[in-house]
């Protein structure tokens, strides 16, 4: 934002008389100088291009926070690694909900690996594979928020669907939270959001596994109509569509799978029994979400489209007018 | 005038018309708008193939930096080829009939990429075994190799219309410049058209299919127009 009135002050400069054009000099230097000192003062830790973001770490108030192109990726405390995340990532936690013995989970999206983060703390046996795209992104996870690569944590500089068409292995939760963020709004790959998309994805899974979406929507009013498509979109793959919206921001979290799992009683009781028995130490956040779970069909889904590789028109529907 | 058809006889009655009300001006200001309007939709339909065809790439590429590239890459060497090889044959010929057979099968491809594509993009992927590491090298090269076997031979025919154009407005040579420059113009400014209307408009609103299968249309129709813009270059010349 600075530097974009500084810019427009130099086309007004031209216009003035010598005098002013030079108090304006000193004043711009002034400005960049003050920009400078204030970006160390801001607690800028980190500042990078790659080819697909522009990337800033910065800590504020001991968080430390991940934005590409200007837009909040992650958030993480600095005083303790496993605090200070956005609350919708707890929610992609909820795969061992409907397989307690999941042993192999596929994540496409790294961010600051808040999710990741927090799969090696709670289900160390789990074993990880990370997809991200962008390969600056995966070095400044692995500098800045602590996401090692471990035994059970491998990454894979990729595309998430040229990934997954290749691979032979079979998962228990595929995991997407890849998005393109700018100020002007945060872009789901059309090519991660279609029917073939997920029919790929289900061909990916083991009988019991599911598939969580992010998606940054709501039910009513701003992108509902992403939340409706995306909705229908899975339901055309998934007889079972779920939803469990975050409690703090405006994302809901979109899970498919091929049985009704634990919103059956039976076994949800089961699981509950084989959670606390694998994972005793599970946070009440997990269990709180395990209550959040919704299987009620959006109102916005009535009027969206199933997307699909021929159309899917994830930019427009963004713009399309409330209802 | 032995192969003209009954609905080019009625055009050439229709210019004779002109003609005799309105002095040869008037014919020629006809066929400068024929061909500024082919140049046109030629540019508009290089970039719509350019902006849809990325967007039909990156289910297969995925959503890597070297799709654009690719794609970007490919269709600007389908020109230049197209420029080169276009001058070359309307020195030739200067009928434009080798150009409209060209065009009606370059529309015919267009119109095929969503019957066909998909298999030659399938092998493109699929050769590399599964689940092994893709190397860097062919990461990179794929897409361009994607670009190339489903959009390089449209943009190389439809490239052949500007210089083709060209040839057949500059009477004299003293008039190359202007001529060439207004070709350049309405060519350049179909193809802005082409990125704005497809990047806005047709994507929110169309399956690719039907966007594409449109453009294969409307290439044909420009094999039609290069058609009449050629016979009638040769039905005014007795009269000068």
């Amino acid at each position: 934002m600075l530097v974009y009135r500084m810019e427009s002050n130099g086309v007004e400069a031209n216009k003035m008389n010598p005098l002013s054009q030079r108090t304006h000099g000193l004043v711009s230097s002034a400005a960049l100088l003050a920009m400078l000192v204030s970006n160390a003062w801001c607690g800028q830790v980190y500042e990078t291009t790659s080819v697909y973001n522009h990337i800033i770490v910065e800590d504020v108030a001991g968080t430390r926070i991940l934005r590409f192109n200007g837009s909040q990726e992650s958030r993480m405390s600095l005083q303790d690694s496993t605090r200070g995340h956005f609350q919708y990532t707890e929610i992609l936690q909820l795969p061992v909900f409907w397989n307690p013995a999941a042993t192999n989970v596929l994540m496409i999206g790294l961010g600051g690996g808040s999710t990741h983060r927090a799969y090696q703390l709670l289900f160390p046996e789990i074993h990880i594979d990370a997809v991200e795209l962008d390969p600056v992104v995966m070095k400044v996870a692995k500098t800045y928020f602590g996401v090692r690569e471990s035994r059970t944590l491998k990454f894979h500089e990729a595309d998430g669907r040229v990934y997954l068409r290749r691979t032979k292995q079979k998962y228990d939760a595929i995991l997407l939270d890849a998005y393109t963020s700018t100020r002007y709004g945060s872009f789901i790959p059309h090519h991660l959001a279609t029917t073939e998309f997920f029919t790929i994805v289900r061909d990916h899974l083991t009988p019991n596994g599911v598939v969580m979406f992010n998606v940054i929507g709501n039910y009513q009013g701003w992108r509902a109509d992403i939340f409706g498509a995306m909705y229908k979109t899975m339901n055309s793959v998934f007889p079972n569509v779920y939803h469990v919206p975050s409690t703090e921001s405006q994302n809901i979290i979109l899970i498919g799978a091929m049985n009704e799992g634990p919103l059956k009683r039976e076994t949800k009781l089961r699981n509950e029994e084989a959670l606390l028995k694998t994972y005793p130490r599970l946070p009440l956040a997990f269990w709180k979400n395990t209550q959040a779970i919704q299987s009620v069909v959006p109102v916005s889904a009535a009027k969206s489209p199933v997307l699909s590789d021929k159309f899917a028109p994830v930019d427009g529907l963004l713009n399309a007018v409330p209802r | 005038m032995a192969r003209a058809a009954p609905f080019a006889k009625f055009l050439h009655a229709v210019e004779i018309g002109f003609r005799i009300s309105r002095s040869s001006v008037s014919v020629c200001f006809v066929q400068t708008a024929f061909i500024l309007a082919t140049v046109f939709l030629g540019g508009f339909a290089v970039m719509v193939l350019e902006i849809v065809g990325a967007r039909y790439l990156l289910k297969d590429f995925g959503g890597a930096f070297y799709v654009w590239t690719s794609q970007i890459g490919v269709v600007l060497v389908a020109l230049s080829a197209g420029y080169y090889v276009g001058g070359r044959l309307a020195d030739r010929s200067q009928r434009a009939d080798i150009l409209s057979w060209l065009l009606l099968c370059a529309g015919g491809i267009i119109a095929g990429i969503p019957h066909f594509a998909q298999r030659l993009l399938d092998w493109i992927v699929l050769r590399h075994p599964e689940g092994e590491v893709i190397p860097q090298f062919w990461i990179k090269v794929d897409p361009a190799l994607g670009s190339a076997v489903v959009f390089f031979l449209p943009c190389f025919v439809l490239a052949m219309i500007s210089p083709y154009m060209i040839r057949i407005a500059a009477e004299k040579l003293e008039h190359v410049g202007s001529v060439s420059g207004k070709i350049y113009a309405a060519s350049t400014v179909g193809s802005v058209a082409g990125v704005f209307v497809s990047g806005y408009f047709l994507l929110d609103r169309f399956e690719l299919g039907t966007i594409f299968r449109s453009t294969g249309l409307l290439t044909m129709l420009l094999g039609g127009l290069c058609w009449f813009i050629g016979w009638n270059r040769t039905a005014l010349k007795p009269t000068r």
